[in-house]
């Protein structure tokens, strides 16, 4: 009994091996946008989950889809891409990598990039299962790293499931946060979500990201995009961050209108 | 290749194989944890038991161990996938060309307007333009026509497709002086014929009507777009409960996302207008809420400017913003008259028959820039828009209503 108790207890670490292994595997990543960069002090970490909360068409899949061409092409990891919504175009992708480079090498960068669609949450528990099996038997070391996931959107997974009379929808949303906090942290993987907004109810139609109150604790970044549909411009703020004051904003463009490659 | 050739030991091999596990794609197709429970052993042993799997299935397969889960691909195919992906034109080169060349398969398009703007004429539109052959640069595909409103008026139908056999015949006419095509045998009939209309009155019958498609599209294979018009009618009648609502769209909208997907078919849900009060007035934007506008992949708003009707990509992954103009004739969807002198005798070289492969590789022209508009102009369609368009004149998204009854209306955006 004793023994399955102490099989089942992980060792501890203290602060310096803490600090060590922040220094040697938790790496920040490029979103590939210097604003976003200079405002999250370097990029996404490895090891924490951040999420994009925005309105309809405020960039947040342009976000995702340049942040992973980013680090495939700057970071040379890969990026796993989870797609709930038949958004992900790649023809942007490669719209994004080959405004630095020749086409071989983007070639090279986009194979670095895979992708899958998840329709439902129960798929999404089979995939992320089945990632942790790879990730765990394959080591995940130098070339083919992973070091990105994206899961564009979160909230479309999990909005059908949520709310009425039961609170099964709630633990199920809960467990899929911890197990992909879970995942960013034993394989250093940093992960990006998005969330959309929703009515907060009251007069002047403010709206608030979705899901709730309890989804909130999850994520350790929260970032909120907005779009100017005067001018595109994208903004983006800190909700919520574990080093960072909140309620910084930086200015972006993500939207490069027109911009033509292949 | 079988379970037992696994270097496992013969006691968890005996348990593997009495639980039914004799395969090895048996088992790569579950989970650690289901593993452990089926077979009864630790966590471990079945996480031990699966590495296994997957190394003599990768060893087998060679490029097993490189993808990250079953099915993923990576972007570069992707990349390939994406660009012989068949489009469906419009009929309206201004409109096809700002779509990037038509509606997207397997994307789910949203088209919203006020009423009068010509939703239901591009859905029928649609409906008649994806039986285009492939020898003219068609899909050679069939339609599903789900109505809500009662608003599928066959006579128009048959009308539409009339011009369409026309345009075709006109087209191999062109074709025949250039290279050798075959003689397109379509009746305007045929294409009345491969309309799967269903007519649907409650939103109930609408919930099963959308978990039946999958297996109505399965038996029917040729389906290449499947029409909803419109998506919201019945959800804005009879609904109390805006959170129940909210769920059940969404779910419906995942539906139809991985309809697309999987049988690479493009779906279109038509969409009302509402009025919703922000910044101390009240703006015109397509109903179903904020949630609902995040479930389509692309979004285009129809919308009135002066006498003109204009289309707005309001939201696409892959696509710039852009609007550009059409007209709705007694032939189907047109370019507006404005616009078409420009671009009469501009053919549109942008479409190759790229999904015919390795045939020819000869940029042939588009169908549907062949023909300039026609001068005539239906005016009974007009007659909606004329009393309503005074009041509902929207500017995209930015648009000001003056004066509406909003009592009814905004009680029903969340």
């Amino acid at each position: 009994m004793l023994s399955l108790i102490e099989l089942q207890c992980r060792p501890w670490l203290n602060g310096l091996e803490l600090l060590e292994d922040l220094q040697r595997n938790k790496h920040t990543l490029s979103t590939g946008d210097k604003g976003t960069d200079s405002l999250l002090q370097g990029g996404f970490r490895e090891g924490q989950l951040t999420e994009l909360v925005g309105p309809s068409s405020s960039g947040k899949t342009q976000f995702c889809m340049q942040a992973a061409a980013s680090v495939a092409e700057n970071h040379l990891g890969r990026v796993l891409y989870l797609d709930t919504g038949n958004s992900f175009s790649a023809r942007r992708i490669a719209q994004f990598i080959c405004s630095s480079s020749d086409a071989t090498l983007g070639q090279k960068v986009m194979s670095r990039i895979s992708f899958h669609t998840v329709y439902d949450i129960y798929t999404m528990f089979d995939t992320l299962q089945g990632l942790e099996v790879t990730l765990r038997s394959q080591m995940n070391v130098n070339e083919y790293r992973l070091r990105l996931l994206v899961v564009d959107s979160i909230s479309s997974l999990i909005t059908p499931i949520l709310g009425g009379s039961g609170s099964q929808g709630r633990a199920l949303m809960v467990a899929i946060g911890y197990l992909l906090k879970k995942l960013a942290h034993e394989h250093s993987i940093a992960i990006l979500v998005t969330n959309h907004t929703v009515g907060a109810g009251g007069e002047g139609g403010k709206t608030k990201p979705a899901l709730g109150e309890t989804w909130k604790s999850i994520p350790h970044v929260r970032l909120l995009q907005s779009r100017d549909h005067k001018n595109s411009n994208c903004t983006i703020s800190i909700l919520k961050h574990t080093s960072m004051p909140s309620g910084q904003t930086v200015k972006t463009m993500t939207r490069k209108e027109n911009q033509q490659c292949l | 290749m079988e379970a037992w050739r696994l270097p496992l030991s013969s006691s968890i091999r005996g348990k593997l194989i009495s639980a039914g596990y004799a395969s090895l794609s048996l088992i790569s197709s579950v989970s650690s944890s289901d593993l452990a429970r089926d077979v009864n052993i630790t966590e471990e042993e079945a996480f031990e038991i699966l590495r296994l799997a997957k190394q003599s299935s990768g060893s087998s397969s060679c490029n097993g161990s490189r993808s990250l889960i079953n099915g993923a691909k990576n972007a570069w195919d992707m990349l390939h996938e994406e660009e012989s992906l068949p489009r469906i034109t419009t009929s309206c080169s201004d409109l096809d060309s700002i779509l990037g060349g038509g509606i997207s398969c397997r994307d789910v398009t949203e088209i919203g307007g006020v009423p009068g703007i010509g939703k239901t004429q591009i859905g029928i539109q649609l409906s008649v333009n994806v039986q285009i052959p492939r020898e003219c640069g068609g899909l050679g595909g069939k339609a599903i026509y789900i109505d809500t409103e009662g608003s599928f008026m066959v006579e128009r139908v048959l009308q539409i497709a009339e011009a369409c056999v026309e345009d075709m015949e006109e087209y191999t006419g062109y074709m025949h002086k250039h290279f050798q095509a075959n003689q397109v045998q379509m009746k305007p009939k045929d294409i009345l014929d491969n309309i799967f209309y269903f007519r649907v009155c409650s939103y109930t019958e609408q919930i099963a009507l959308v978990n039946h498609l999958d297996k109505f599209i399965s038996e029917n294979k040729d389906v290449k777009v499947v029409i909803v018009d419109s998506i919201t009618f019945h959800f804005r009648q009879d609904f109390d409960d805006l959170v129940q609502r909210t769920r059940v769209l969404s779910e419906m909208a995942l539906k139809f996302m991985k309809l697309a997907k999987k049988f690479s078919l493009a779906v279109v849900l038509l969409n009302q207008v509402t009025t919703k009060y922000t910044e101390g007035s009240f703006q015109l934007a397509l109903a179903l809420g904020d949630s609902w506008s995040h479930s389509c992949t692309n979004r285009v708003i129809l919308y009135w400017n002066g006498d003109e009707r204009y289309a707005y990509i309001d939201k696409s992954p892959s696509l710039p913003s852009a609007s550009a103009s059409y007209t709705v004739t007694s032939r189907g969807l047109r370019n507006s008259s404005s616009s078409s002198k420009r671009c009469s005798h501009k053919l549109s070289f942008t479409r190759a028959i790229s999904h015919n492969g390795s045939e020819n590789c000869v940029s042939i022209p588009a169908f549907s820039g062949l023909r300039s508009t026609s001068p005539r102009t239906i005016s009974s369609r007009r007659r909606n828009a004329s009393t309503i368009s005074r009041s509902l004149r929207p500017l995209v998204r930015a648009a000001t209503v003056e004066t509406i009854e909003t009592s009814s209306a905004s009680s029903l955006v969340d």
